[in-house]
């Protein structure tokens, strides 16, 4: 008798090992179901539509990615300063959702190669009296928690020494105190900016002006850990490229010639 | 387990910038706290008057303060009153809704007290020649605070934790805050959130403590 239980827990644990070796990638084709974290109030990137349905360049990218890999895609709401945490908790197998590919971040979670670039312009309101980049010294100014453009926007002014940065914790809040004057500008991508100008939802913003900061180039992102599914995720963003299926997106969502994703003089 | 691996060393560099935002943490709860008892007696003593404006007054701010969260109270000090032109910094919009969460809950444990406090007493200390105010000062309150001393620390405690919602109308500076902007720059939540639960148990801590200190000092017979 004791023999028997012996060989079934040698076994139980052997298949245990075996199933452990499993990586992301084989678990998400496994489970047929892809969980993408996306961020919906960053349109034209995400948003949700009249009825209330999940849209946008990054959800069509996620539709593309599971439609890749023959699975269903699923979509886990995370505002910006959650992406992390929902990858991490397992809430989800794949961030897209505009993630900037710092290196202070690839010490926690693993990027792709970049999926998207942005430009950065100076949004403000009527009346606010900033005129330019450099108009924002001196005034109250806010962006989202964390993003490329409030991590840049916060040291311009501890630079310039005057003003005072907001962060916020969501795109829509940032509009929110804008329009309301509690803070007079904000930082966001050029997507992002003609999007809500346009929407006419926030009555009184204009763009200002470029902002002079690098172009922000966004990736994929999952655990660090995940060389196969990131191996993947690479192979992904490159082929949606040279199928045209990139260039397609851009005209669907943004409209003109879709940014180039490589940097002149290196290897990425 | 989760496939996360701790960088603890990074989290314990940044601790000098969390104890200021801890700082700044105690300082609006301890503000919201004086400010919050101040209102919450004469919520208290309102809700008990005769007098039907202030009676109404007094119940509405208790009604919205006690049943709805405290997120939303906050949250309407910055962008609710900020649609209608009036612009509370995140700083002050933190303190104003915590205070009046505070008024509205200390109110009824401020009531809750008086009510067991024997009408005799007053009498007692009108037919001694006090006026009507000097006889709820000298007399009715010190009791009142006596009996209503340990739900006041239990509120001071809830104070300290609600300063953590400064995050939701952009406040960068308190502890919630400060974590927050280490995280998000750096992807390390789970040590920093860590970290930043260690030092809110350590500050409400304290202040039992505090308090305690101060009920022997105070309230002894």
């Amino acid at each position: 008798m004791k023999k028997i239980y012996f060989a079934t827990a040698s076994l139980a644990a052997l298949l245990a090992t075996g199933a452990a070796q499993a990586d992301k990638l084989d678990d998400i084709i496994a489970s047929g179901t892809l969980r993408c974290a996306v961020v919906l109030d960053f349109p034209p990137m995400g948003s949700r539509d009249a009825d209330n349905n999940p849209v946008g360049f990054d959800v069509d990218y996620c539709n593309d990615l599971a439609a890749a890999l023959g699975v269903t895609p699923e979509y886990v709401e995370t505002p910006f300063p959650d992406r992390i945490p929902a990858l991490v908790s397992g809430r989800a197998d794949v961030g897209v959702a505009s993630t900037s590919d710092t290196l202070e971040r690839a010490k926690t979670i693993g990027f792709s190669i970049p999926y998207f670039a942005f430009t950065n312009v100076v949004l403000t309101r009527e009346g606010a009296g900033v005129d330019n980049f450099e108009g924002m010294s001196g005034h109250v100014v806010g962006s989202v928690a964390g993003t490329f453009e409030g991590i840049k926007l916060e040291e311009n002014i501890k630079a310039w020494g005057a003003g005072e940065f907001r962060p916020y914790q969501s795109q829509a809040d940032v509009f929110l105190a804008l329009s309301q004057g509690q803070i007079d500008a904000t930082v966001v991508t050029s997507t992002v900016a003609s999007a809500i100008v346009a929407s006419g939802q926030y009555e009184g913003l204009k763009i200002a002006g470029d902002a002079p900061y690098p172009i922000d180039y966004v990736s994929l992102i999952s655990l660090r850990e995940e060389q196969g599914l990131i191996n993947y995720l690479n192979l992904f963003v490159n082929q949606q490229v040279r199928s045209g299926r990139y260039q397609e997106l851009y005209d669907k969502w943004v409209g003109g010639t879709a940014p180039g994703l490589t940097i002149d003089g290196v290897y990425r | 387990m989760f496939n996360y691996t701790f960088h603890w060393h990074q989290a314990l560099r940044a601790l000098p910038d969390m104890l200021w935002g801890a700082l700044v943490t105690i300082e609006v709860a301890v503000l919201s706290m004086v400010l919050g008892i101040a209102f919450a007696v004469l919520l208290a003593v309102a809700r008990m008057s005769a007098n039907r404006l202030a009676y109404g007054a007094a119940t509405t701010w208790i009604e919205v303060a006690r049943n709805t969260p405290a997120l939303f109270q906050i949250y309407m000090a910055h962008f609710g009153l900020g649609s209608f032109g009036i612009h509370l910094s995140p700083w002050w919009a933190l303190l104003a809704g915590i205070t009046f969460n505070n008024a509205g809950y200390l109110a009824e444990t401020f009531r809750g007290a008086l009510r067991a406090i024997p009408p005799t007493q007053t009498r007692a200390a009108r037919s001694l020649g006090m006026g009507p105010l000097r006889a709820f000062w000298s007399v009715v309150m010190p009791q009142m605070f006596r009996i209503s001393f340990p739900p006041m620390t239990n509120q001071m405690v809830w104070a300290i934790l609600m300063t953590s919602l400064g995050l939701t109308v952009g406040l960068a500076t308190d502890l919630a805050g400060v974590t927050q902007e280490l995280n998000v720059r750096t992807f390390r939540t789970f040590e920093f959130f860590a970290l930043a639960a260690v030092l809110y148990y350590l500050i409400a801590k304290a202040v039992m403590l505090g308090a305690r200190l101060i009920a022997w000092r105070l309230f002894r017979y």
